[in-house]
């Protein structure tokens, strides 16, 4: 645990200046059993410390791989020092942000530590399962992985925080052969926040989980390709999660609206159906606490729910001070950091779809040619919009029923046209967040939603 | 270095002490130097100072590693006694295997010393030129930096590595637009050793940068076709590349047994125009890997010859599981041949297809097949470039695209890292709306 060696240290801060000061700790934990072989058995523990002073309308940023007061005032000084060659050479003169509430100290409990043994011994178990009860694999992959943060921050402006930020999940990989021998492989996650020993009690409950996706991987070898074109789907709860981070999310991250993103045109304006309602999620969402709850970001901003569909209109954006302050909008505690070394970034928290009033029973028996999109292996998008995602599990719909499984296959669209053609909304909400966010540093997210029926492009062989 | 090496032996000898059969370590200090553009203006200025120490142990071939960023003689020995643990958790594997001395060599790679004010100058001269010369240009995010390294790997079987290394890298991401107009991200990099010419002028950013200002009113393909696809240096890497080390090449997909190229070895698997090899000593790459994370000394090596598989990307570990022979290095220094045509030539014969510069598509799927969106893309119709097109996409088969090779440009990409051409493939589904 991060003792408070930086209390004294805020005595240094410029008078004025807006400064941040983060002593940090990352730990991982990674077992990977290939076939039953430990092909990696890792911990990593990294910490320092960093500061981030804005000076002019530009900032200047050091760290050090040392979590000490030396150290603290060594990155200090270094930080102004850049923040100075900046203003010096590029300054822009704006000024300094305006003060924001919430100035009580914020703190954590502390989180427990499993020592190696406990993921090797659970990822065993799994594996023996799998091996056992999944006759007509080529391949299993059973990964225990934990990643989890620690944070002690003092800022001249906001809440000092001590955060603590654990997850931990199990991915399970099966692989198998097609009848023509091609391979097919599926991958499913368990677990959420929370360090490893408390997600992971008990073996036996992953078994259901398990035993379904294996029983998708003996649909999918008798898979077929998606017919390519645009066609009437149902997403997912997990298609609309990544929908609403991949697509929306990110073109209303307020650094790509100043970078060019299409929601720079669209503020206030119908960006999708009124059934739809997009919200990125602090801590709580339906009376549930998120899969990865933020309650203070690395700015010292208290977090809080942004809406940025309402009713299907584009309502706002995700802010740093920095950027709220351009805009004119409220900071709502998105800037985030991955390690000690990296400035925070405006980041999504818990990104998520309302859910609506449909039945998915009722969503599948009104298609009467289409796909219904259960998994994603990955996402993309572009800040115009135009999103890829890769489907690994979907099903066709015929006469409104499910039919045969698909094969590996991608969707697109433009997120604001493909949004507007959403005429129903599933009931149930599905969460995910054992994924990284990529941008300059890699972030934990959550991400969810109901099923949606809509229109997109999807492709085939 | 002289404090690393200290640290590496007190590592070394403690893992002995705790009954270690093998230990090795990697002992590095790096510092790091970057300006950040945002929105077409400078924004923040960063100094790092980090550490990094990683340590492999074996135990009665099981094997457990730790990596922490202290160098404290506490927490060094308290992370080998926590590497000695997590091998002891762990399952013994015959197979793991590392390199043996005696061996102890020294290098110095790249420019390891920054000059911080020169790299300030590019980068303000090379914003200042893409607002000058292409105005249509909004730069998301530039980030460029200095990065200077030193680092000590040492192991129990008498194998020391000291370097000494350091380079400049740029990184643009950048969209045209012109009113409520947008055309795709792209993004450009470069890694460079010295800064002694407008970094506009290095690899293709020039070229891309105009590219994607024509993008600006891209049209709506209709219908599918199938055609060939010329694919640009990036679309190349991401679709052919990535899906070779990943689905065929690579370790995992030998291990598991799932690659369809496992008992293709010394077989014809692509066009006899196609070479792929990975060269950390190639003039081209400006910090090349000079030894294996296995503690073997890095070497050239052609994965693909004259359209034969002539090796594996495999790991000593990898090798010792399959029953294979051990790759010459595990860099990502891709070298493909160039060919005798040029880009604009293999374009002029092509009747109707598709010129792709980057690839928005799902991972690469065990059996080559993909397919994706077609980003920053131009149609090709009767021997020139149509025009731009939007939400196109493109999908195919790998181990089939390789043996369905059009041509191959003599136009190439070079990096820093790698060095890849423009090649054209035959049997591509394009497909619009």
């Amino acid at each position: 645990m991060l003792q408070d060696l930086l209390k004294e240290q805020k005595a240094l801060f410029a008078p004025g200046v807006h400064t941040e000061l983060r002593g940090q700790n990352n730990r991982n934990r990674r077992v990977i059993l290939l076939s039953g072989d430990v092909v990696a058995n890792v911990r990593s523990d990294v910490s320092g410390v960093s500061a981030r002073v804005y000076r002019n309308g530009v900032w200047g940023f050091s760290s050090m791989a040392e979590y000490t007061k030396e150290a603290a005032a060594t990155v200090l000084k270094a930080a102004t020092e850049n923040a100075e060659f900046m203003d010096r050479h590029a300054g822009n003169g704006k000024p300094t942000f305006p003060p924001i509430a919430g100035r009580a100290p914020f703190e954590m409990e502390m989180f427990s530590e499993p020592g190696q043994k406990v993921y090797v011994d659970f990822a065993r178990e799994i594996d023996a399962y799998v091996a056992a009860h999944c006759p007509k694999l080529t391949s299993r992959k059973v990964i225990a992985t934990e990643d989890s943060m620690e944070k002690l921050l003092k800022v001249s402006d906001g809440m000092d925080a001590h955060i603590l930020s654990p997850r931990s999940y199990i991915y399970v990989f099966l692989s198998a052969e097609t009848p023509a021998g091609a391979p097919v492989e599926l991958f499913k996650s368990f677990g959420g926040s929370g360090t490893f020993d408390v997600n992971f009690t008990d073996p036996s409950a992953l078994q259901n989980g398990i035993d379904r996706l294996y029983e998708q991987l003996m649909q999918k070898r008798e898979g077929v390709y998606a017919d390519a074109g645009e066609k009437t789907v149902i997403l997912g709860g997990m298609m609309t999660g990544m929908l609403s981070h991949e697509a929306v999310g990110h073109t209303v991250e307020a650094d790509l609206v100043l970078g060019g993103s299409v929601a720079a045109h669209n503020l206030n304006k119908r960006v999708a159906s009124d059934l739809v309602t997009l919200t990125d999620f602090a801590h709580d969402a339906f009376g549930e606490v998120c899969p990865l709850p933020v309650f203070v970001d690395d700015e010292g901003t208290e977090a809080k729910d942004v809406t940025l569909i309402r009713d299907g209109i584009l309502t706002g954006y995700m802010n740093s001070r920095e950027s709220a302050q351009h805009f004119g909008m409220q900071p709502g505690g998105n800037a985030r950091a991955w390690m000690f070394s990296d400035e925070p970034l405006i980041r999504m928290r818990n990104t998520a779809v309302h859910p609506g009033s449909d039945k998915l029973a009722d969503m599948i028996s009104s298609i009467d040619d289409g796909y219904y999109l259960i998994e994603s292996g990955n996402g993309q998008a572009d800040t115009t919009g135009e999103f890829m995602f890769g489907v690994t599990m979907g099903y066709e719909i015929k006469g409104g029923k499910l039919g045969k499984a698909l094969l590996d296959t991608t969707i697109s669209g433009v997120a604001f046209d493909m949004l507007k053609t959403v005429d129903m909304v599933g009931d149930e909400i599905v969460w995910c967040s054992s994924g990284f966010c990529g941008k300059k540093q890699p972030m934990p997210v959550g991400m969810g939603g109901p099923a949606l029926r809509c229109k997109v492009k999807i492709g085939g062989r | 270095m002289e404090r690393m090496n200290a640290i590496a032996k007190t590592i070394l000898a403690e893992a002995k002490k705790l009954g270690a059969d093998y230990a090795q370590c990697t002992v590095s200090e790096s510092e790091k130097k970057e300006f950040n553009v945002d929105g077409g203006q400078f924004s923040l200025m960063r100094t790092l100072f980090n550490r990094n120490i990683v340590i492999t142990v074996l135990k009665e071939q099981r094997k457990g590693t730790v990596q922490i960023n202290r160098f404290d003689e506490d927490s060094v020995k308290a992370a080998v006694a926590d590497a000695v643990a997590a091998s002891d958790s762990g399952m013994a594997d015959p197979a793991w295997e590392f390199a043996r001395g005696p061996v102890d060599e020294s290098f110095e790679e790249g420019a390891p010393e920054c000059d911080t004010d020169r790299l300030f100058m590019r980068t303000k001269e090379l914003l200042e030129t893409i607002r000058e010369k292409h105005p249509k240009i909004l730069m998301e995010q530039m980030i460029t930096e200095h990065d200077a390294a030193r680092t000590v790997f040492m192991s129990t079987n008498d194998v020391c590595y000291r370097t000494r290394s350091g380079c400049y890298s740029f990184g643009l991401m950048y969209s045209a637009h012109e009113g409520e107009k947008s055309s795709s991200f792209y993004g450009s990099d470069v890694t460079l050793k010295t800064l002694d010419k407008p970094v506009i002028e290095c690899a293709l950013i020039e070229r891309e940068l105009t590219a994607v200002e024509q993008q600006l009113d891209p049209m709506q393909l209709e219908g599918k076709f199938i055609g060939p696809a010329v694919l640009a240096p990036m679309a190349l890497a991401e679709i052919v590349i990535e899906t070779v080390m990943g689905s065929f090449a690579g370790d995992m997909s030998l291990i598991d047994g799932t690659s369809i190229w496992k008992d293709r070895l010394g077989q014809e698997v692509a066009d006899p125009a196609f070479s792929l090899a990975f060269e950390p000593f190639s003039e081209d790459v400006v910090i090349g890997e000079r030894y294996t994370g296995e503690g073997y000394p890095a070497e050239n090596y052609d994965l693909i010859r004259n359209g034969k598989l002539t090796s594996f990307a495999l790991s000593q570990y990898g090798a010792n599981k399959t029953g294979g022979r051990r790759a010459g290095n595990q860099s990502g220094n891709m070298m493909i041949a160039p060919g005798k045509k040029t880009l604009e030539q293999l374009i002029g014969e092509i009747e109707r297809g598709i010129l792709v510069m980057r690839f928005s598509g799902g991972q690469p799927a065990p059996s080559g097949e993909f397919s994706g969106v077609a980003k920053n893309s131009f149609l090709i119709e009767n021997g020139k470039i149509a025009g731009a097109l939007s939400e196109t996409m493109i999908s195919g088969c790998v181990p089939e695209m390789l043996k369905q090779i059009r041509g191959i440009s003599s136009d190439v990409m070079k990096d820093g890292n790698v060095s890849l051409p423009y090649i054209a493939f035959e049997g591509i589904t394009i497909s619009g709306k």
